[in-house]
């Protein structure tokens, strides 16, 4: 059980961003695509049997060729002046089939990125995922901040686009849970002396149950990672599966009554403080197959 | 299926309990099940077969620590016991009659294996996908250095909430020829044929029963609805007359 290290950069005052699979994927698709774009390079990765059942076996005219698990990865990558680290995480790690982490793994996991990231001189962390909001589909998503500190959030505020969570409707008093681990990480990492931000893309709150992701609202949260990082980026790797996933949410929203669609569609003008019965009229629109948890695992032969 | 068979061998043998397991860190201990009106508690026990050299380990499925269970069963099976080959059994749901004959799907942890087994006939599965916890296992094992194979006899689908006394025979006939053991297993072809009147009978009373096996028997497909219609009506009978 550990942390294997491939590499050992010299790197100078590292930021980290970290991403874990939630609502929508918005924050993995995030942290993903930047990692992606920036052609980032592998550094090392956590022992994934402590944490995580095997998710695919590979059996061959009868041979066991392969397990694979769930990946948790570090990489690195300097952009101009600046040193950053990535962790991406394929899955959470739950005990007893949880979709968020809690409990003692959570605990070792969050600590074991931020060992990584100590090692290395990282003081800054960035998470990402979701916020579920009373929004329209067809607005742009805002990213919603929640810091470790007063100056790391006077700081977040600054980017285009971003608003605080007190900011934001219903939790004007800036009070909430950021469920798994893109929550638990920063907490770890205040208590340890580090600071950081996550950094949560808009999601429609009828659309939160999907199965689907969303990467519109990745978009969103790369553009405050361009930021950040003082870069301009191409997000054309987006286009196709943002065209994709709005084609489905169209055809859901061209399934809702005039009347629903109509105050559904004040959400583009009025500022929605609750979900309000909207929210649950328009979730039944989803179809079964776009709806969480309707996959069956369990082996079988060919 | 797989507590059947181990449950004989146990009996047959007179196997001796040898150690266990403690159920701490694995299972949730939310609440407890019962089944035919008995409590039932999380067990993972390891049994001798003296006579034949054989260890046995029954066990519930782990909920939590998987790695770590796995490799406390191995550690115990090799350090206290020497073990030299693991085998799991697991039975396998497929879209096969109950008059067909049952295959022994088969998965080795090492290619040598596969040739030592050779003409037993046995029948080399191909799958990608979600790993059930015996291909973990001898995932395992092959990292500890041991051999092992994983069993996955056929059981007609319909027969998944009843006893399948057919795939039973074919699994301890293969143990039977591969350790000697010597058993007799005519009960078991006593068991099958009993089964076999009993659906024979049903196949009579309903046609629809009767066609449904039939295209099963040719290699048919049959849709969600007629699966789920077949499974239950063999179910409500076997269970109204078994």
């Amino acid at each position: 059980m550990g942390v294997k290290i491939y590499h050992r950069p010299d790197l100078h005052h590292p930021i980290m961003f970290v991403g874990w699979p939630g609502i929508g994927n918005i924050g993995l698709i995030a942290v993903s695509t930047l990692k992606e774009i920036l052609r980032a390079r592998e550094l090392g990765e956590i022992d994934p049997l402590h944490f995580f059942y095997p998710r695919k076996v590979v059996i061959e005219d009868g041979l066991l060729v392969d397990l694979e698990f769930p990946a948790s990865r570090f990489y690195y990558q300097r952009v101009g002046e600046k040193d950053v680290l990535f962790f991406i995480g394929e899955e959470q790690p739950s005990d007893g089939g949880r979709m968020y982490a809690r409990g003692e793994k959570a605990y070792q996991m969050a600590n074991f990125v931020l060992d990584v990231a100590s090692e290395f001189g990282c003081h800054r962390i960035y998470t990402s995922g979701a916020c579920v909001s009373p929004i329209h589909h067809q607005m742009k998503p805002r990213v919603c901040a929640v810091a470790t500190s007063s100056e790391v959030l006077q700081e977040v505020r600054r980017y285009s686009n971003t608003i605080v969570m007190s900011e934001l409707g219903e939790r004007r008093e800036g009070e909430g849970v950021i469920t798994g681990l893109n929550g638990l990480l920063l907490g770890v990492a205040k208590s340890r002396g580090m600071e950081g931000a996550c950094l949560m893309g808009e999601i429609p709150d009828w659309l939160s149950g999907a199965a689907f992701p969303y990467p519109k609202a990745s978009r969103s949260v790369l553009e405050v990672f361009a930021q950040i990082l003082g870069i301009e980026i191409d997000l054309h790797l987006l286009d196709e599966s943002e065209r994709q996933i709005e084609e489905i949410v169209e055809s859901f929203y061209a399934k809702f009554p005039k009347e629903m669609k109509e105050e559904y569609d004040q959400r583009k003008t009025i500022l929605q403080i609750r979900p309000g019965t909207i929210t649950i009229q328009a979730q039944i629109y989803i179809d079964e197959q776009y709806k969480k948890g309707s996959e069956e695992g369990g082996e079988a032969p060919s | 299926m797989t507590s059947r068979v181990l449950d004989f061998l146990i009996e047959a043998f007179e196997g001796q309990e040898v150690g266990e397991i403690e159920p701490l860190r694995f299972f949730s201990f939310g609440g407890v099940r019962f089944k035919e009106d008995l409590v039932q508690f999380q067990e993972s026990k390891f049994w001798a077969l003296k006579r034949h050299n054989l260890l046995i380990f029954k066990s519930d499925e782990p909920e939590f620590e998987y790695y770590l269970f796995l490799n406390t069963l191995l550690e115990v099976a090799e350090h206290y016991f020497q073990i030299e080959e693991l085998y799991t059994l697991s039975g396998t749901l497929s879209l096969i009659a109950h008059t067909s004959p049952r295959r022994i799907l088969t998965v080795y942890n090492r290619k040598e294996w596969k040739r030592r087994l050779e003409g037993y006939g046995l029948e080399p599965m191909t799958w990608k996908g979600p790993p059930a916890i015996s291909s973990y296992l001898l995932w395992v094992a092959k990292k500890r250095g041991i051999p092992g194979v994983s069993l996955w006899p056929e059981i007609p689908f319909y027969l998944a909430s009843r006893e399948d006394p057919e795939a039973i025979r074919v699994v301890l006939s293969f143990f039977n020829q591969r350790f000697r053991l010597g058993l007799e297993l005519g009960w078991l072809e006593r068991e099958k044929q009993e089964q076999e009147e009993k659906i024979l009978d049903l196949r009579r009373e309903n046609r629809e029963i009767d066609d449904y096996i039939c295209r099963l028997e040719k290699g048919l497909p049959l849709n969600e609805e007629e699966q789920v219609k077949l499974a239950r009506e063999i179910d409500e009978h076997l269970g109204k007359r078994g």
